[in-house]
């Protein structure tokens, strides 16, 4: 058993969560800049990716360079994690592979402070990443409150590459924007990822190392 | 039953392959340049690759940037660079 094996009625049922949604509840974030690497890299990419046609070919050509950029960003303040194994509770199936997981720490040799977890969509729809993507949120809090990490609100998206969908948890409602989100604004979608981290980061008082 | 679970032996001996294994095959190939792309992106990608430690990282930031230097470099050769020998 493991995230991806979670049904979105069970995050009700077995998690106890309870879904609120919202239209357009990252729709004012701000755009932000991106770098002149990231811009070279998805427009030779985006096409390619496109035509391979491939979640794994989306995943190592659109996704994981937008998430380099993002760690570049925040330089030494978060860690990106890809494919790392993240066992938190067997006995509530809360266990597996996360596709992405960002951190707020700079410790990248484990996985210390969760705050953002990114699902890959399977066969291009987003649909039937959302229960996987809840449960890792589900994960990533409970082992917040167990390591006594400042992280108040943990963030999650489904993703194709091309479409993404947002959401939220915050102790035990999920809020999920019904908008989706798209790759012909890359920087609508940086500056979304980046409100999420940067929303757990306390000003004047620096992260644990 | 699918590739990963082949192993060399039925390679051999349910498909009659031969293998003579030789040190240095391709050890006389002379180096290429890369672009400052390719170079920008390991410089940052290998150390992030190699303390994520996972095949998923090493696929995404490692191998995949590299493959892609190649097919960059075939797509600016001269459309008739395969029958110019």
């Amino acid at each position: 058993m493991s995230y991806s094996q979670f049904r979105l009625e069970e995050i009700e049922t077995v998690l106890g969560i309870t879904f609120a949604k919202t239209v357009g509840l990252f729709a004012n974030i701000p755009e932000v800049e991106y770098s002149d690497l990231l811009k070279e890299i998805l427009r030779y990419n985006i096409p390619l990716a496109l035509e391979i046609n491939s979640e794994k070919a989306r995943s190592e050509m659109i996704i994981s360079p937008i998430l380099i950029e993002i760690k570049k960003q925040l330089s030494e303040q978060i860690s990106l994690f890809s494919g790392k194994e993240f066992n938190v509770d067997t006995e509530k199936r809360l266990n597996g592979v996360c596709d992405f997981l960002i951190s707020l720490s700079p410790e990248q040799l484990f996985i210390k402070s969760p705050v953002f977890a990114l699902v890959e969509a399977k066969n291009d729809n987003l649909q039937s990443g959302l229960g996987q993507c809840m449960a890792e949120l589900v994960a990533a809090q409970l082992f917040n409150n167990r390591q006594n990490n400042r992280i108040k609100t943990i963030y999650g998206a489904v993703t194709t590459g091309t479409n993404w969908k947002f959401m939220k948890l915050e102790g035990q409602v999920i809020e999920i924007d019904l908008d989706e989100y798209f790759l012909n604004n890359v920087g609508k979608l940086i500056g979304i990822l980046r409100s999420g981290i940067e929303a757990n980061i306390t000003p004047n008082i620096p992260l644990k190392p | 039953m699918s590739y990963v679970q082949f192993t060399i032996e039925q390679i051999k001996n349910d498909w009659g392959i031969a293998l003579s294994e030789q040190v240095g095959i391709f050890a006389d190939s002379p180096e290429v340049s890369y672009s400052n792309w390719l170079a920008e992106t390991l410089q940052y990608n290998i150390p992030l690759a190699l303390a994520i430690a996972t095949e998923k990282a090493r696929s995404e930031m490692i191998v995949a940037p590299i493959l892609i230097e190649l097919k960059k470099q075939y797509s600016e050769l001269p459309t008739d660079w395969v029958k110019s020998d």
